[in-house]
């Protein structure tokens, strides 16, 4: 049995005012011998759940590491929540949480026992560090497990004690390295809801790093691209994807050749996917012109999606971009 | 799985850097308490504080007028009835000899006892302090906290000094506390004073330098096995080495126990206490005035200064260390 949380009342989120930013960097630079691990980047990211993409090696981990003061930057300047990293560094983390990418846990410490022993070196009071750890962990899908050793748990276990251990503060702005690695598919849509709720329902900021454009696509209200060290695309996900080429996918339930006539006969150019589903250009965001198509021509039912791949269009583009 | 962000808020004030530091001292040593072998030397160490207390009992109830030693002088025969009386009567005459040299002795002896519980304990804890840090990636749980290097280090000496003050100088103190608590007068308190400072001062010495050691050794490697090998080289092979009759004067500023058993030697000043009883107390054995004499030479620092040095490079090589490998990996 989960120990009992005694939960307050939910307070309603408290989001820093639009004007604030979580994260100002300017010219941000940091350099490995002769790599150049991050180059000149400068940015103002708002509150709000925000999606760090980069191919590998492209210094999104750097990035994160300079703004908490974990790798030293060999030049620039950057505020995380209105605090210089460097003036300030102890404020900077203060109400500051990271998930890191790797596996890293204190061994020797149960679940529970670790979690709270990290409230308190956020300076939490043991006793309101303990009651938010059960709290946390209940919300991160964690039962029995967090009275065992964290160093026996699964790779997935391991994750969620990472997420609890990042949140146990009440922190305001979140980094999370890839925080479904290694989780099953029902456990990667727990994380996902609540990693999407944190903004949403209780005011705090995430910083999300993914591989998986389409966890971030559906998280995210805003998405940063890095590589090579440079920041190359910085805007919100409805932004990006207005300056993205329109596509509509359409899986019919039947009649797929008549559809593709249908739609060449009304002057859009179609293309035949290999699993069946027809990709067709649109002049607008809106699917209103498929619908009505599909009702004048008495076309069967089909499943539509517009920009279905929009963000992953967009990632290839701008790193495409870079290498040119 | 329900996930509603159900929560209470967490808005007060952090406590300070302080506090946070506290919390790693607190974490380390209630890891160690789990450990059976270090509770075992805790008791034992405890066991060498009750038996200064017991020899400090003993010494001033046996020099006091009406004492066990009297009555029992008294009840064996005139001879024992005589050199009781001549030693309360040395006890009477040369209080500050008699006391300082006895205590000298005791807390000299504790001080070999205090550094091998010391040395043992830190045999469990260095593999516990960093390198189980650096092998689990923990560096980062502390650091991206609003904690820095310097913090975590300082949290991590704090278990240092807080597994030295329990096995060493604690049964140090209470073994004098408690004999002076039924010293039968304030002779005692005050002439075992001084010897008392110089067992604080050498165990000072001692936990700055098997501090900085200890926290040099355990942020070499990442592998438990590793850093034991090393500390146990450091201590055993190292001091066989030295202690050898022929061994170099270099080779014996390598062991670190070596080096400290000068400075100890220099600290409580043994060779002096003894010689000072030899010349000053009216012994009429002039054997056991000889004897006296050649156990205070012995007792003698021959390079104190050379073995202070030493200690200063472990220090600063062992700093060099820790403070190199204290990145996130």
């Amino acid at each position: 049995m989960n120990a009992p949380a005694t939960a307050a009342p939910l307070v309603p989120p408290a989001p820093r005012s639009a004007g604030n930013f979580v994260i100002e960097a300017h010219g941000l630079t940091k350099v490995y011998g002769a790599q150049r691990a991050l180059s000149n980047v400068s940015v103002q990211v708002p509150p709000g759940t925000i999606g760090l993409l980069g191919p590998n090696g492209a210094g999104k981990s750097t990035f994160i590491k300079c703004l908490l003061n974990l790798e030293t930057p060999t030049a620039g300047t950057a505020q995380v929540l209105g605090v210089d990293i460097r003036a300030r560094n102890r404020a900077s983390r203060e109400k500051v949480g990271y998930s890191p990418e790797q596996d890293c846990h204190i061994a020797g410490m149960a679940g529970c026992e670790y979690v709270t022993y990290c409230g308190q070196l956020a300076g939490m009071p043991f006793r309101k560090a303990r009651q938010r750890t059960h709290e946390i962990l209940d919300l991160v899908g964690m039962g029995q497990e967090r009275y065992r050793l964290v160093d026996t748990y699964s790779t997935g276990m391991k994750q969620r004690v990472k997420l609890a251990q990042a949140l146990v503060h009440d922190p305001e702005i979140v980094f999370l390295d890839e925080p479904t690695n290694g989780l099953d598919p029902s456990g990667r849509e727990h994380i996902l809801q609540l990693v999407g709720s944190l903004w949403r329902d209780l005011g705090i900021s995430v910083v999300m790093c993914s591989h998986l454009l389409r966890d971030i696509e559906r998280v995210c209200d805003r998405v940063m691209i890095i590589g090579h060290g440079r920041l190359l695309e910085h805007d919100s996900i409805v932004g990006l994807k207005s300056r993205h080429r329109r596509i509509v996918e359409i899986a019919p339930a039947g009649e797929t050749e008549r559809f593709q006539a249908a739609l060449t006969g009304a002057g859009r150019t179609v293309v035949k996917l290999s699993n069946g589903k027809l990709r067709v250009e649109s002049a607008s965001d809106s699917i209103e012109w498929v619908l009505e198509l599909m009702r004048d021509q008495h076309l069967p039912p089909a499943e539509i999606v517009a920009n279905p791949d929009a963000l992953h269009e967009l990632f290839i583009q701008s790193i495409a971009a870079d290498h040119g | 799985m329900d996930n509603t962000v159900d929560l209470s808020r967490w808005r007060d004030v952090p406590r300070g850097v302080t506090y946070r530091r506290w919390t790693i001292v607190v974490a380390g040593l209630r890891s160690l308490f789990r450990i059976r072998f270090f509770k075992a030397v805790l008791i034992v160490a405890w066991v060498g504080g009750a038996l200064i207390a017991g020899a400090g009992f003993v010494f001033s109830q046996s020099l006091a007028s009406g004492g066990w030693l009297e009555t029992l002088a008294q009840h064996t025969s005139a001879r024992a009835e005589a050199l009781f009386t001549v030693l309360a009567g040395l006890m009477a005459i040369y209080p500050d000899i008699v006391v300082r040299t006895f205590f000298t002795f005791v807390f000299w002896v504790h001080s070999f006892l205090g550094l091998w519980f010391s040395l043992l304990a830190l045999t469990v804890l260095v593999p516990q302090l960093i390198t189980r840090d650096r092998a689990s990636n923990a560096l980062i749980v502390y650091l991206a906290r609003p904690l820095t290097s310097v913090d975590y280090l300082l949290g991590k000496l704090g278990i240092i000094v807080g597994v030295l003050l329990l096995v060493w100088t604690g049964p140090l103190l209470f073994g004098w506390l408690l004999s002076m608590l039924f010293a039968t007068d304030r002779d005692f308190i005050v002439y075992s004073l001084s010897p008392l400072v110089r067992a604080l001062l050498f165990n000072a010495v001692a936990m700055v330098a098997l501090a900085a050691i200890a926290l040099g050794v355990s942020a070499l490697g990442r592998r438990p096995q590793l850093t034991t090998v090393v500390w146990m080289s450091l201590w055993l092979l190292f001091g066989v080495i030295a202690a050898q009759p022929r061994a170099a004067v270099w080779l014996q500023r390598l062991s670190y126990t070596q080096d400290l058993g000068e400075v100890r030697q220099e600290v409580f000043r043994l060779d002096a206490a003894l010689t000072d009883a030899a010349t000053n107390l009216p012994i009429l054995n002039q054997q056991f005035v000889t004897n006296l004499t050649s156990a205070g030479k012995k007792a003698e620092a021959t390079d104190f200064n050379g073995a202070l040095a030493a200690l200063g490079v472990f220090v600063v090589a062992s700093s060099l260390v820790f403070f190199r490998k204290l990145r996130p990996e």
